[in-house]
């Protein structure tokens, strides 16, 4: 049993959770919080277990969630270091994401059924994306988010997942109409209004997120994503270029009509000029990344929580920090192998929805960490957004082992097709 | 539902995959550029508050001068001591938590505070070596020196740098105004918005015409480049018409009559320093400047301009001439002139300058020792014995024998740089082999006066000093 489980790959990341965790209890020793022990153990066996029984199970090693287990020991260790005050809850969140997982995985019929109904999953996208803009919470200068009593969920993370299941339906379904009988709109080739409505009906709710909530990364995200998986259901370089063409438009006309985005861009080009001011969490970041080097400082011997936000936005510039370069390589490494593996699952489907999806997560994975990384390294504007796995939060880490949860039901399913 | 998916979905993803990835390899290659290119400076920013923060239960090191004498320390009630004062103040910065750090404090405060310094290029092993004592930082500079270079200076605003002129070691770095560190803090409104600038540092920071000290620079390029010979006789009848209705004039009306180049730098004949930039030209100062590196900045533990060159294709013919006299567009630090005169006793070979000589932990280990390196400009060989020879008779029986001591070898160039904002800039840059140490200096006094009169008697101050 234990030879096709995958449980090997996750002895890595286990145990590297007990070394750093155990350097820094003995820091604190004897304070020591025995529900988090007993938590942490928790974490462990549900994280061993489910690998042995999915693996068990399906008969095969599950790829997807010995990286899940990487990332999110990674984001365990730099939240017990960063505000140990979160470790507890962070620890709840991944034992909640993993039930989660394993639930979705053992009701992957069900699942499956779900894509049956696209249209109330074009609309629950849209309730999604809609609910904080109306009944919204503003936090950290985002108004992306919903209180619930003293819980506050965040939208637009579960509508990313509802997001890719609706597109990757209805491209599926609309392929055909969406790529033949085409008509020439000025320079694009386009389908029909009423076939192309819902896409332009995503964009634009994207643009709404962008400018309303305040919420660029998700804006940029939901974009990014809706416009690799209609290139990749229809080739269709108009629509790209469309796409494009809207999204330069809609950023233009943003600049000029909101100083918040004047400002973001403002400080991408010229962090140096207010280092002390409105750059300053780029600019911390900055001297995070360039201060760690190659190696790094040291687990827990850097200075990364200088920088606001340290543990949700910025858990990227500390691992630079205190990991470095080596690090920082190692968890970009992890969400490549994500992409290439939903990728490889992808292209083994034999039902286009199914490739839509592993492909349409894969790249929510990959955009993401893209999305951030480059926000806090000064590569493009700074977004605010979390780094799957890793930065502090439930939404973020619920929304994750959803998508985990797709990419491993398919990648049974693309398994037993081609037997 | 949906049919199958086809080939070309298939290349389809595939391309839109490999786009994905090439968006990460290029954010990857962006980071690593930024690890090597400017992880440096970011490490080291001022605004880099990393090293001002304590570790819990360190104890800040010392920072030593060459000989053991502390020139900063942390006393039992956590209060930084700095013996010297105001007069090491240019050498050792401040450091405070609301204030930001400057100086050694600065530049070392990763060693200071105990925790391994991100140039050890070992990372987190380096954690193993770290110690609840910060480490001790030993400077090359010498605190008596140092001392008798700020009381020389006294209530003159100026600066003076000494450095070792076979390493480019600085052993003593003053200016004036200063501060003391010690109440920096305290006093900080104060002194952050003194009209007299008390925190710049004037060695390093202070951009001054280096009026006739730049000549002994502009005679060794004009004879390596062929402007000039040493039997050349020029004819000073005290104006050099240098077009434009523009002159060039002796100081006080002096008249040189007939000078060879040798005269010409033992008086600082202008007329004659005029003729010789003119036929160099715009090509000729600009290779001249870059052959010395004047056109790169220093960073690091002694971050300087340099100099400010000027904008070579919008010089007038008067304005070559007038920087053949260090004067027009041309602005030097103190630090850069040391280093010239330091190159003119050295065979032409111009040495990086640099200040921390060791890093020693609490146990006494030596973790990381300078090592001298050459500056990435030089002075031309040949030439630069001639014109050392030159400057040795400054000394002995031109404008510079302000400066001369009985017994020593000294050599110097005296200058005294109009400027916009008063009275005459007095330099004097030289060198001097005592007790066997060759070392080389610049003395400079804000609206001074006449170099050798003001500034040359400073050096010879300085070198009675060391003996």
């Amino acid at each position: 049993m234990l030879e096709r489980s995958g449980v090997q790959l996750l002895l890595g990341p286990v145990l590297a959770l007990a070394c750093g965790l155990g350097a820094l209890m003995l820091r604190h020793w004897p304070g020591i919080d025995s529900t988090v022990l007993a938590l942490l153990a928790a974490v462990v066996v549900f994280m061993l277990g489910t690998e042995i029984f999915l693996s068990h199970r399906f008969r095969r090693t599950v790829k997807f969630f010995p990286i899940a287990v990487f990332l999110s020991c990674i984001g365990l260790l730099m939240t017990a270091r960063l505000v140990p005050a979160l470790f507890k809850m962070q620890l709840c969140w991944v034992l909640v994401g993993i039930v989660v997982f394993t639930s979705v995985v053992m009701a992957r019929k069900k699942v499956l059924a779900l894509l049956d109904y696209q249209y109330s999953l074009g609309a629950l996208c849209l309730i999604l994306l809609i609910l904080p803009l109306l009944f919204g919470t503003e936090i950290g200068g985002s108004r992306n988010w919903i209180a619930l009593g003293s819980i506050t969920i965040q939208p637009s993370e579960f509508g990313k997942i509802v997001l890719i299941l609706f597109l990757a339906a209805y491209l599926a379904d609309h392929r055909q109409v969406l790529t033949e009988n085409l008509r020439r709109f000025f320079l694009f080739e386009t389908a029909p209004l009423r076939f192309i409505a819902p896409l332009l009906l995503i964009w634009g709710m994207a643009m709404l997120m962008f400018v309303i909530a305040r919420d660029l990364g998700s804006a940029l995200l939901f974009f990014g994503i809706a416009v690799f998986m209609t290139y990749m259901a229809t080739g269709s370089k108009s629509y790209v270029a469309a796409a494009m063409l809207f999204f330069t438009a809609a950023s233009a006309v943003s600049y000029m009509l909101f100083s918040h985005v004047r400002v973001r861009v403002a400080i991408w080009l010229h962090p140096w000029q207010d280092p002390s001011g409105m750059a300053y969490q780029v600019v911390q970041s900055l001297f995070a990344i360039g201060t760690g080097g190659i190696w790094g400082v040291g687990y827990a011997h850097g200075n990364p929580d200088i920088i606001p936000a340290v543990h949700t936005d910025f858990v990227f510039s500390a691992i630079a920090e205190e990991l470095g370069f080596l690090g920082m390589t190692a968890v970009l490494l992890g969400y490549l192998f994500l992409f290439y593996y939903a990728i490889q699952t992808a292209l083994l489907q034999t039902r286009l929805v199914y490739t839509l999806i592993a492909a349409g997560c894969g790249t929510a994975f990959i955009l993401q960490a893209f999305i951030i990384a480059a926000g806090v390294t000064k590569f493009l504007p700074l977004t605010g957004i979390t780094l799957p796995f890793i930065s502090y939060g439930g939404s973020s880490m619920i929304a994750s082992f959803l998508m985990l949860a797709l990419l491993t039901i398919l990648e049974k399913e693309g398994n037993e097709r081609v037997g | 539902m949906s049919g199958k998916p086809s080939d070309s979905i298939r290349k389809n993803i595939l391309q839109a995959a490999w786009l994905l990835i090439g968006l990460v390899v290029c954010l990857f290659c962006y980071i690593l550029y930024i690890e090597c290119a400017e992880g440096q400076e970011l490490t080291h920013h001022p605004l880099n508050s990393r090293g001002l923060r304590e570790v819990s239960g360190v104890a800040r090191g010392k920072i030593l001068d060459s000989d053991g004498r502390v020139l900063a320390e942390t006393d039992e009630s956590g209060i930084r001591r700095y013996p010297y004062g105001a007069a090491a103040a240019p050498v050792t910065g401040y450091v405070g938590i609301e204030i930001g750090s400057a100086g050694v404090e600065h530049y070392s405060a990763m060693a200071l505070s105990g925790r391994a310094s991100a140039d050890s290029h070992i990372g987190p092993v380096a954690q193993l070596f770290s110690d609840a004592e910060g480490c001790n930082v030993k400077l090359t500079v010498d605190a008596e020196l140092q001392q008798a270079a700020y009381d020389a200076l006294g209530d003159r605003k100026g600066a003076v740098v000494v450095l070792n002129a076979e390493t480019g070691a600085v052993l003593a770095m003053a200016s004036t105004p200063s501060f003391d560190p010690e109440s920096a803090a305290e006093n900080w409104e104060d002194i952050s918005n003194r009209e007299d600038s008390v925190l710049l540092n004037r060695a390093l920071h202070g951009l001054y015409p280096p009026g006739s000290t730049i000549k002994p620079l502009v005679a060794a390029f004009a004879l390596k480049g062929g402007n000039v010979n040493q039997k050349e006789i020029f004819d000073c009848s005290g104006v050099l018409d240098v077009g434009g209705g523009y002159t060039i004039a002796e100081s006080h009306g002096e008249v040189h009559g007939k000078v060879t180049l040798r005269e010409a730098i033992t008086e600082s004949c202008n007329v004659a320093f005029g003729t010789i930039a003119s036929r160099m030209g715009k090509s000729g100062l600009e290779s001249m400047f870059s052959a010395v590196s004047f056109n790169r900045a220093l960073s690091g533990e002694l971050d300087s301009p340099i100099a400010q060159l000027p904008d070579y294709s919008a010089l007038s013919k008067g304005e070559i001439a007038q920087i053949g006299i260090g004067q027009s567009t041309l602005l030097v630090t103190p630090l850069a002139m040391a280093m010239l005169a330091e190159g003119f006793a050295n065979n032409g070979k111009i040495m990086k300058p640099y200040i921390v000589d060791e890093v020693i932990s609490s146990r006494g280990i030596v973790t990381s020792r300078a090592v001298p390196a050459a500056w990435s400009g030089s002075i031309p060989k040949t030439e630069a014995q001639i014109i050392d020879g030159y400057m040795e008779e400054v000394v002995r029986e031109g404008t510079g024998t302000a400066a001369y001591v009985n017994g020593v070898r000294v050599t110097g160039k005296t200058g005294t740089a109009e400027n916009s904002s008063g009275n005459d800039h007095a330099w004097f840059i030289g060198t001097a082999q005592v007790q066997g140490k060759k070392i080389a200096f610049a003395v400079l006094i804000e609206n001074g006066g006449g170099g050798g009169i003001e500034a040359a008697p400073i050096a010879r101050n300085l070198i009675l000093q060391m003996m």
